[in-house]
Order: C-alpha cells, then structure tokens, then sequence
C-alpha cells in the first residue's frame, strides 16, 4: 500500500501540522523475522496415554459438566473407560505439566468418574457398510478386545475366541474385583459386542481349535493370547507352593480356597500384590518374600502402597532356597540377600550373604515371580526366546496375516500397553488387508511451556477409599468414586497444555493490536506483526509457536 | 476461559513505529480503550512522538496534539480549558508523556497543573531512561543500572526519583500505579480516573525491549515480576490520603534478582549492588505498608 497523502507543494500543506491519514500503510510486518503461528500441541498426558486419550479435551468437557460428550470422546480412542480408570498405572499423570506447579491432575479419577457416570449409556452406532474380511482374535483380554472393538468399529467381521467360559482374559482372571468390579468390565464387554464382536468362549486354541484351521477360515489372526504360565522358581520342594496367577484365577472365578493362617507370597510385582491382598481377604496374615528393597519392586508404586496400607508385611532381601513340609506345615528355608551392582534391568543385582539363611513358616506358599507368554500352539512355525516370539519370526508371521500382541508378545506388561498393542494391530492388520505399508506413527511436538502466572495453586482432589477395616472382610471396591463437583472442580484445574480454550491473552497483549478474534480464534496480521513474540510467551498453554521467517 | 474482560474497541491502529515488545505501546492500547473515543491526547517530546507516526499520519483513532518536552500538563490544561470553554465536558483530556518528559523536564508543568487541580489525566509510561534518543539516565533511572551515559563502570549512582510521593504530596484526588501486565487493573485506573474531577495522575512501569537490553518477547514478563519482586507494587493513593494495595498480595515477595537477572542493563551487578537494590526495595514497601495500614 503506497501512502495515501503526498504533497507536492507546500501550498497543499494545511497551515498547521494536522494528520491526515492514519498508519495503515506502514507495513511493520517487514520488521519481522519471527513469526507467530497458532500450532496446538500435543498435551504431555495425551502423549503418554499408551491408547491416546484426548485428555486435555475430555477435561473440559467434564469441567462443563459434559460428562456424555466426555465419554463418547474417551471411546473413540478406548473402548475401556471403566476398566482403565480403575486399574491402569496412569502414566498421564507422571508426565501432567501441573505436577511442577502444585500437583498433578488426578486423571484417572476422573477417567473413572465419566465411566460411572455415563455406565447406562450406549454407543451410537452409524451405519456402516460391511466388509467381507473376516478377522480371528484369540484372547479376549484388553489386547483382544481393543483390536476387536476398532475392527469391528471399522465394519470388519470379528470373532474372539476365549479359553475361559466368560470374556475378559487378565482383566477378569488376573485383577481382583477390590480394584475392578465385574459389573464394570461386563458392561464395556457388552458395549464391544454391540458392534457386532462375536465372542466364542470355552474354546482353547491349540487344543478346541487349531492356529492352522484358523488362519485358514479367517483374513487376519490376531493372538494376543496373554502371559499365563508362572515363572518356576527352581528350588527343591518347589511342587509344594501355588502357582499366584493360579490361585488369583481360581478366587476370581468364584471358587474357595483354604490357604490358612500363615501365606508366604513370593516375588514382588503386580501379581505379587493381588496374591497378597487376596489372601488378607480371605482371612490371612499374608507375608511378601522378595530379594531385593521395596524401591526395586516391580509392581505399581499405588498397589504396593495399598498392600502395605491393608497390613501385608513384607519381608525384604530375602530369597527362598528350599521348601519343605513339616508337622502339616510348610518351612521355607530363605537367605538374606544385599544388593550389588545394577543389572540389565538398571535395578541392583540381589546376591545371597552366605551362611545367613534362615526359617520362615507357613500354611500355604504362593510364587509370584514373574508369567510367561504359553505359545506351544505356535512353537512348531516360529521360535521363541523364554516364550516370546523372537523379533525376526514377527514379520514373517505378520507376512502371512498372523499378529501377536498383548502381553503374548511382550511378557507380562500393563493393562493400558496391551490396548495400545491391540489398536495399533487392528490399524496393522486394516493395512494388512488393504496391500498398504503400516502407517509410519506421526511425531507430534509436546506442549511442555506453560506460563503459570495464569494459574491458581489448587489442591488435588483426594480419592476416597473405603477404610481399611472394612476392606478387608471382602471384596468390593476399595476406591471410591468422586463426587460431581469434586470431580467438575478436579477437571477445571488442567492447565489444557497446547490446546488453545480462547483465553484471549495473544490478543490482550499485542503491542501492535495485529491479532484479531475470530469466533473464539485469533488470526495474525502478518502485514503489522513485527514478530515481537510476546503472544507466544503469554500464551499460557503453550500454543504458540515461533518460527523464523524464511528469506 | 478469559484471563482478562478488555474492551474491544481498538482506539490505536497497527503500523505505528513502536520497537518489537514496546511497553508504550502496549500501554497506550490499554489507557486509549479504556478513556473511549471521545479523548484528547496530548504528547510531548517522547518516544510516542515518534510512535505515533510522522506528520501527516497517526496511528491513534484519536486527536492528538504534540507539544513541546516540558509542556505537557500545561498543553492538556489549555486544551482542557477550551473544551470547557465551548461547554464541553465530556470529552477527556489525557496528557501522555514519557519518564523524562515526568520525572524531569516536564516536572515544574505538571506541578503547576496538580496544584491547580486541572481537570485532565496525566499517564507517564515510565520507560526509565530517555529511549528514543539513545538510552540515556532520566530520574527514573533506577539505581545501579546501566544507560549510555551511566556506562558499567559507572553506572547510576542515584536511586529512582520517587514521582508518587511527588504528586501525592500535591494532595491531587487521584494517583495510582499499572503496568501492562496487569490490562485489567490499568483499565480500571483509567476508567476511575475519567470519574474524578481534577488532576489525576498515573505512573504506568512500560519495558523498553531495546533500552533493558532484554528479549521483547519478556516485556510483559518483566513487568509482572516488577510487581510481584515488589519493584512496582501497584496501588492507588485518593486525596493524597487514602493509599490502596492492589499487587501483590503474597505475604512473600520474590527476591530481586529474579528481574534484575533477566535484564543485560543490570547484568554489571555484583552479590553486593543486587542486595543493596534488595534494601532500597524493602525499605520502599514497608514505607507503602505503613500508609497503607494508618489510612485504612
């Protein structure tokens, strides 16, 4: 724009010095050599939800109160709410931006909260014109049933079959109804069968049916048949102790098991910590051997916590050695361990002090120490390593249409990584049948700035447990839900990191007035930028980016 | 979810020739949508001389009348008595002047005209040091910070003039300090300020990018830990009497350092200097305290 006003005389001039146009034609954005950009980010919590909740924005919808738009945003990326809001390690909130500010959000408390609260509602289901393939998935755990519910989502044709008489695999096998209640998990298991999942339960590959049969009737197979077979601990007397995962599998499908008084439980992870809470219900004094320090253990820090909180003792950098059965009792001979240099795992290496071992009774001794995946069905095809299917079997197995995932291809892991195993086959195996490369995953940059002089410190919101004395006698729900308002007032703390919610600060503190609103949007006039970068730095949620100017 | 409740007019249009990050400019946005079309603006000789555009352009959707350095509360007197004159009065007089144009040259003017109690709003944008002429010490100049005529090796011997006291002590109805980090504090100043009759006066803390030696994107960064290290506490002082505390709040205050380091024209300063700004400051605001708590 050339400027409006030129005198070519001084008899144009008026007689005193009076502006007559204003500064639009100064186009200070030729200053800049930086440039504002509106570039929404991926939320840290969102980055590190292994099935990639959108947590910034459920939250605020739950900050409004929109707890069914919540839900419906929570099942486009998970088909288990109720179940991860309950049991999953929530790694969203290590990685939560507030956790440097006061404390970090309690998201799975509020993952919880939605499920409840929306627990009587349905999908809606679109009409979706069907596909011909026809998709096996063996297991129907949260691996089985996270490819089963996006392929079916997709209009495949999905059977799942299952060992056991009812769907669920670990979830309800393995977790104890303290931590997951079977109405819950019978509940989204219904909500995947509404998509037209067909679940065959009672039927064992390998034994009801074979893998070969299977991949001959079918498209696609999907094993994601779990971690089943406990470790041996490869001590004399070893037939005298309970498989844990066993003994989990039999309280958890209704059966009653007498253990006595005194119950040794041996290994420290997850299963280690159900055994034990499991045992505490079912009236005994349990005791936790493991060999090295509760800072190595590798169950979930909130886990061992509540074992500790319910009264199971531990008893630390001790290993048995023998066991034995004396007077109708069993003695575990044990040695005192110290920990030495850092193994492959990064944890300090427990090695045994001679001559220090030592006596410990019991009336019943579980082993925990660790699951493998059982693919013998497979072994004959492709070799394994300590049960796992070697990396190199994977592509020619994934070559001919057959996918292992979940915990059968990894050893025992979490929950939330078996569904993110799950959804990411069901995209491999949509490629699988399209002829198309998997797709490469985007790298998305994290919205790790966040201006906290916009926020107001806030507490968290506690999560109510029932009191441990009436925990105890039984096995309903320690945790208990939030409140509504607890719950809104939880949620209206998320700092909503690299998600623009029209705070209006870009606009407020631009020195140049070169942003404009838009319907709750901003637009940049580049024409006036100078590149100052104060929006970006104002911005609180870190939605701004700066990018230099080309020449 | 809006931080801040701004009007939406936009009384300073885009293409004035303010420096990336320009506190005046910032300030001039805020004070001009809070007074309202319907205002005069008087300008001396100061980097808004320049800001505003050469004749016969404006960057301000306003009539502004430039006037010489130490001219402008006497300028804004006389504009406000023609206004008055014609039975006019509605329209708002905002004499708009910079730290030097304040705090010394202007000072005998703006003087005269709180002791008359003239009817207009006087807003220094207080850049501490004269900036468009090339950085050099004006009496807001704080202590111990480095301009081109108070070089490193000598930097400002003496303390910032203390302008409130000044104009509290002319016992004019209104005096309050804003920075542009606080829009919705600062707008509510002026707003209040056009519902008193007589001299009001506003000491707006606004970066200079280029001049603190400091990235632009901190302008409003730094104003804000101005106030929250208690370097510009802001308040409000009516009749010369009744003081108000706005910001901060917190019992605690952050140390000094934490503005100062952010600065290059503080970057000379020793353990020693950085604690003795610390005592200047304490010392500042345990006075405010005290005022404060007798007029309450």
């Amino acid at each position: 724009m050339k400027k409006p006003i030129v005198f070519t005389s001084e008899r144009e001039m008026p007689p005193m010095a009076v502006s007559l146009a204003d500064m639009g034609h100064n186009r200070t954005g030729s200053w800049r050599y930086l440039r504002p950009v509106y570039r929404e980010k991926i939320a840290p919590c969102k980055n590190a939800c292994p099935v990639g909740n959108d947590i910034p924005r459920i939250l605020s919808l739950v900050s409004e109160g929109r707890y069914e738009d919540a839900w419906r945003l929570f099942r486009e990326t998970s088909p288990l709410p109720g179940v991860c809001g309950r049991v999953c390690y929530h790694p969203c909130e290590s990685f939560c931006n507030r956790k440097n500010f006061d404390e970090a959000l309690s998201i799975a408390s509020l993952e919880r909260f939605v499920a409840d609260a929306c627990f009587d509602l349905e999908d809606r289901i679109p009409e979706r014109p069907k596909r011909s393939e026809k998709i096996a998935i063996v297991g129907s755990g949260p691996a089985g049933l996270t490819c089963a519910y996006f392929l079916a989502k997709d209009g495949y044709a999905v059977t799942v079959f299952e060992a056991a008489s009812q769907p669920g695999g670990m979830l309800r096998l393995g977790i104890p109804p303290y931590r997951l209640p079977r109405e819950v998990l019978d509940r989204e298991i219904e909500l995947i069968a509404r998509w037209g999942v067909e679940f065959r339960t009672n039927t064992k590959i390998g034994q009801d049916i074979s893998i070969e049969k299977l991949w001959e009737q079918h498209d696609a197979v999907f094993i994601a048949t779990g971690a089943h077979r406990g470790r041996a601990l490869n001590i004399p007397g070893e037939e005298l102790a309970i498989q844990g995962l066993e003994f989990l599998k039999a309280v958890n499908v209704g059966k009653t098991i007498a253990l006595g008084k005194q119950v040794l439980i041996i290994g420290g992870g997850n299963t280690a910590m159900d055994c034990a809470r499991t045992a505490l219900r079912l009236g005994a004094q349990p005791v936790v051997v493991y060999r090295r320090t509760r800072d190595e253990m590798p169950a979930i820090a909130e886990e061992i916590e509540e074992a500790e909180h319910e009264g199971v003792q531990f008893e630390f950098l001790a290993a048995p050695v023998a066991l034995r059965r004396l007077n109708g009792k069993l003695e575990v001979q044990c040695i005192r361990m110290q920990l030495g240099e850092p193994d492959a795992s990064g944890r300090r290496r427990p090695v045994p002090i001679p001559g220090s071992d030592f006596i410990m009774r019991a009336d019943a001794v579980l082993k925990a120490v660790g699951e493998e995946p059982e693919l013998s069905f497979l072994s004959e095809h492709v070799e394994t390593s300590e049960g796992i299917v070697i990396e190199r079997a994977h592509g020619i197995l994934e070559r001919a249409g057959i996918f292992i995932g979940g915990d059968a291809q990894t050893g025992p892991s979490t929950v939330a990584q078996a569904m993110r195993s799950g959804k990411e086959t069901a995209q491999a195996i949509k490629s699988f049948l399209r002829g198309e490369r998997k797709p490469k995953p985007k790298k998305l940059e994290e919205a790790l700035r966040v201006n906290f002089s916009y926020f107001v410190h806030q507490p968290r919101v506690p999560m109510p447990h029932m009191p441990v004395a009436e925990r105890i006698t039984n096995f309903s729900e320690t945790k208990r839900a939030i409140s509504s308002e607890r719950a809104r007032a939880e949620a209206q703390r998320c700092f909503s990191c690299g998600v623009c919610n029209s705070c209006d600060n870009c606009w407020v503190f631009c020195p140049d007035a070169a942003i404009t609103r838009i319907d709750g949007t901003y637009e940049v006039n580049y024409d006036f930028c100078k590149g100052c970068g104060v929006c970006a730095e104002e911005c609180p949620r870190n939605v701004i980016s700066l990018v230099e100017e080309e020449l | 979810m809006k931080n801040f409740t701004l009007p939406s007019e936009e009384l300073m249009g885009s293409g004035h020739l303010g420096c990336q990050g320009c506190g005046g400019a910032l300030a001039m946005r805020y004070a001009l949508k809070a007074a309202g079309d319907n205002t005069i603006v008087v300008i001396p000789a100061c980097c808004w001389t320049i800001i505003a555009g050469p004749f016969p352009y404006t960057s301000l959707k306003v009539p502004v009348l430039h006037t010489a350095f130490e001219t402008a509360a006497v300028a804004a007197s006389g504009v406000r008595a023609a206004l008055d004159i014609q039975g006019n009065t509605e329209t708002t007089v905002l004499a708009w002047a910079g730290d030097g144009g304040t705090f010394d040259i202007g000072l005998q003017s703006l003087s005269g005209a709180a002791e008359r109690n003239e009817n207009i709003i006087y807003i220094c944008y207080d850049n501490e040091a004269y900036m468009n002429t090339g950085i050099q010490r004006s009496g807001a100049t704080p202590y111990l910070a480095w301009t081109t005529t108070t070089p490193e090796k000598t930097p400002k011997a003496e303390p910032k003039k203390d302008i409130m006291a000044i104009m509290i002590a002319h016992r004019i109805p209104y005096a309050a300090t804003a920075t542009i980090a606080h829009p919705d504090d600062f707008i509510r100043k002026v707003q209040k300020a056009k519902s008193i009759y007589g001299t009001k006066f506003l000491h707006v803390l606004a970066p200079c990018p280029p001049g603190w030696k400091a990235p632009s994107e901190w302008a409003v960064k730094l104003s804000r830990l101005a106030v929250q290290t208690r370097v510009f506490p802001l308040y409000e002082v009516e009749d010369g009497e009744r003081y108000i505390l706005n910001e901060p709040k917190e019992d605690r205050a952050l140390p000094v350092s934490e503005y100062l380091k952010l600065q290059g024209r503080f970057s000379h300063l020793t353990e020693k200097d950085i604690q003795a700004i610390q005592d200047l400051i304490d010392k500042r605001w345990q006075r405010l305290m005290r005022q404060v708590r007798e007029s309450s």
